[in-house]
């Protein structure tokens, strides 16, 4: 099979139930927004083609399967992971509270040069903002990781991101391709 | 926590071990409702992969924490609350040992520094084997989190029915997998590399041209098995018939304690199969039919898991149980979780070392004798990292030492480091059974001679008994809609706990199809479609 891309990139959406990841994802691979899917049921991973410096690059984006609930990810989730997107609700403050554990959580659990990114999603419900779009600034300098406030039912900023984490993960990876290079392990495949 | 669970499923599973999560996927994927919980706060119970820290204070963890009767919950007429666990499957005789000082003394540091031109030139000859580099506790705990240590390590047959079950469930997708790179065996006192494929046969230097005919007419007659082949041997051992067809004893060792995994004692006809077996699953991955899962055996589980939530599968770690609910006929009805909530199902399916006692009271236990060791090299050096199987005739031929040594490579453990596996089933105490393996591969503790050892020296070892239920029964004592999962035998491959599964899953859901294909995430289409096709192999 003819390689149909130059860089594959495995991205996990991470975060609270309901700040809207599934919707993200979907606006991303899809540009489609349904509130049907409501709880992440059968949705596991989307993958969308996209291009940068003329080079074609595949992300593969992980979705958590609803195992976010009670905190029970994998620790296999996190394997091979290169990017990370944090997801909260800017109308929910105890899913920005919850940021930190999850930063935690990749910590312990993801590889240490994850490229990671802040998402403040469901920016078009401003009437019902509990956090400000400061706080999600802060917290990010404070990570030292990049922040948006996104809306993947008004499309807002989606695109923006991915391709920014994306391109972010593409830098950090041809300065030490050699590193990487080693790709002896596989996927079992039919 | 921010959650309620459910108050009803149709199955609830509890504990993450490896035949608990292939139920778990299989029922989420026909749209049972399942709730899999877990007291622990880890996946995968006694088939979970360790970090150097975790692993410290393995001995000291209890499979049954967060397992408490002091429930207060209503219960109906005839209904009665059982306790959650038993202590009857617990690692036994856990010895863990440092080879290593806990720290770099100054002393040592400013000698080395300090070191004449002579000992500079010895310690970069060394540097190439990556031998020498000089390990502390410190340091390797430095590194904990690369450790993903194995308590039931696996080994998969490429074409066994592990693999086959990933692929046509496409579960595949959820781990990586790297194939055995050799296998090795002790012969006339050395390791040797097992010749495994024809290509190997022909360019093996140790095998003489007569073996090499011997080699692969012999193996041919196996994987042809035709009847008056082996018509004679059918109450003898694999030994007798390979002894009657007068191969060289080289052959013959090959053969019987590496291709065919036997020993003396093995009949023929297993040992046949067993070749069989071996030579399937040639040529599919990589140059041994072997593969090992990325990052341990303990991910295993997990892929289950994941495809089972996927499917809708509700996942809690870290719970606190309160007991089982059985009514007057001893029909499970419910978990309590926490104090005070009852969770119903009609179907409850537990890891063994979950059931409560009244359950196991009669199932034997033989224990399999097992040793983790940390080394700084490799059993048999090479320029490039190998993953190692090697199958050790102990005592005389009669039982078989499996050995697993992994690399960093593999996920498990920090550049320059080795992790070594071994074992085998228990015969007196687990340091005994495999003493002669172990004296035989690394560097013996006692530094009495000058002469340099240019064996691997062991950094760290853990030794422990593991319960195997293999042959036990799992149904008597049980209640009808309650399932007991067998914990880690000592196969080498997952393919028992497979069938297990399937047995469990097909007494609750007879006639439906187990694990069947889930589709892969671009067949699914919710809302608009898109225009991104990915192209299928």
């Amino acid at each position: 099979m003819a390689k149909t891309y130059d860089y594959l990139f495995k991205l996990l959406l991470i975060g609270d139930s309901g700040v809207g990841k599934t919707c993200v994802l979907f606006r991303f691979s899809e540009d489609a927004f349904n509130t049907t899917f409501i709880s992440t049921i059968g949705i596991d991973f989307k993958i969308r083609t996209i291009e940068l410096d003329g080079k074609k690059i595949k992300l593969q984006i992980w979705d958590t399967a609803g195992q976010e609930r009670f905190r029970t990810i994998t620790t296999a989730y996190y394997r091979g992971a290169m990017g990370i997107m944090l997801v909260y609700d800017i109308t929910n403050e105890k899913s920005f509270e919850n940021i930190k554990n999850w930063i935690r959580n990749i910590e312990e659990n993801a590889s240490a040069d994850v490229e990671k990114m802040l998402l403040g999603n469901k920016c078009e419900l401003e009437e019902k903002r509990q956090v400000s779009k400061e706080r999600g600034e802060q917290l990010a300098v404070e990570y030292g990781i990049k922040f948006f406030e996104t809306s993947a039912k008004a499309s807002i900023r989606v695109e923006e991101a991915f391709f920014t984490l994306a391109k972010d993960i593409k830098t950090k990876m041809d300065k030490k391709l050699d590193e990487v290079m080693n790709y002896s392990w596989f996927k079992i495949q039919c | 926590m921010d959650y309620e669970l459910p108050t009803e499923f149709d199955i609830i599973i509890v504990g993450t071990g490896i035949v608990e999560s292939i139920v778990s996927a299989a029922a989420s994927r026909i749209g049972k409702t399942v709730l899999h919980i877990d007291s622990q706060d880890y996946y995968g119970g006694f088939w979970a992969s360790f970090n150097l820290e975790q692993i410290d204070k393995l001995c000291e963890r209890n499979q049954n924490a967060n397992v408490d009767i002091s429930a207060d919950v209503q219960l109906n007429e005839g209904e009665r609350l059982i306790q959650i666990g038993n202590n009857n499957f617990d690692l036994k005789n856990t010895s863990q040992k440092w080879s290593i000082p806990e720290k770099l003394e100054l002393k040592d540091v400013s000698e080395n520094v300090e070191g004449d031109n002579c000992d500079v030139t010895e310690t970069e000859a060394d540097n190439g084997t990556g031998t020498e580099e000089v390990w502390t506790q410190e340091k390797l705990m430095r590194e904990s989190r690369k450790f993903n240590i194995d308590i039931a390590p696996k080994i998969q047959f490429a074409r066994g029915d592990f693999v086959e079950l990933l692929i046509s469930s496409n579960i595949a997708r959820y781990s990586e997998y790297r194939s055995v790179s050799r296998v090795l065996t002790w012969l006339n006192g050395e390791l040797e590399v097992v010749p495994c494929s024809r290509s190997d046969v022909f360019s093996n230097p140790k095998v003489s041209v007569i073996e090499k005919r011997m080699l692969m007419k012999l193996l041919g007659a196996c994987m042809d098995s035709e009847e008056n082949e082996f018509k004679d041997y059918k109450i003898k051992t694999f030994h007798t018939y390979l002894n009657d067809k007068r191969l060289t004893d080289n052959v013959i060792h090959y053969v019987l304690y590496a291709i065919a995994m036997s020993t003396v004692d093995t009949p023929c006809s297993e040992g046949v199969e067993n070749i069989k077996r071996f030579l399937n699953s040639l040529g599919r991955f990589g140059k041994t039919p072997f593969l090992y899962s990325m990052y341990g055996s303990g991910e295993l589980s997990q892929a289950f898991c994941r495809l089972s939530a996927v499917f809708g599968g509700v996942y809690a770690l870290n719970q606190n149980l309160g007991g089982f609910v059985f009514d007057a006929e001893n029909k499970f009805k419910g978990l309590v979780c926490g104090k005070q909530q009852v969770i119903k199902a009609s179907h409850l399916v537990m890891g063994i070392e979950k059931s409560p006692e009244e359950f196991v009271k009669s199932v034997e236990v033989s224990y399999i004798s097992r040793g983790i060791f940390i080394t700084n090299g490799s059993v048999k050096g090479s320029e490039k990292e190998h993953l190692t199987l090697l199958f050790y005739p102990l005592k005389g031929g009669r039982e078989l030492c499996n050995v697993i040594e992994l690399g960093t490579l593999t996920g498990t453990c920090p550049k320059g480091i080795y992790i070594v596996h071994m074992f085998t089933k228990q015969i007196n105490t687990p340091k005994e059974d495999l003493e002669e393996c172990v004296s035989k591969l690394f560097q013996s503790e006692k530094e009495d001679s000058d002469v340099k050892d240019a064996r691997p020296q062991v950094l760290w070892s853990f030794y422990y008994s593991a319960p195997d239920t293999n042959t036990a029964n799992l149904r008597k004592d049980v209640p009808e809609n309650a399932f007991l999962c067998p914990g880690p035998d000592c196969d080498l491959d997952i393919d028992y706990s497979i069938k297990k599964a399937k047995e469990i899953f097909n007494s609750m859901y007879p006639d439906v199809e187990f694990l069947p294909r889930a589709p892969d995430p671009e067949e699914i289409i919710i809302g608009d479609g898109s225009d991104e096709q990915i192209p299928k192999k």
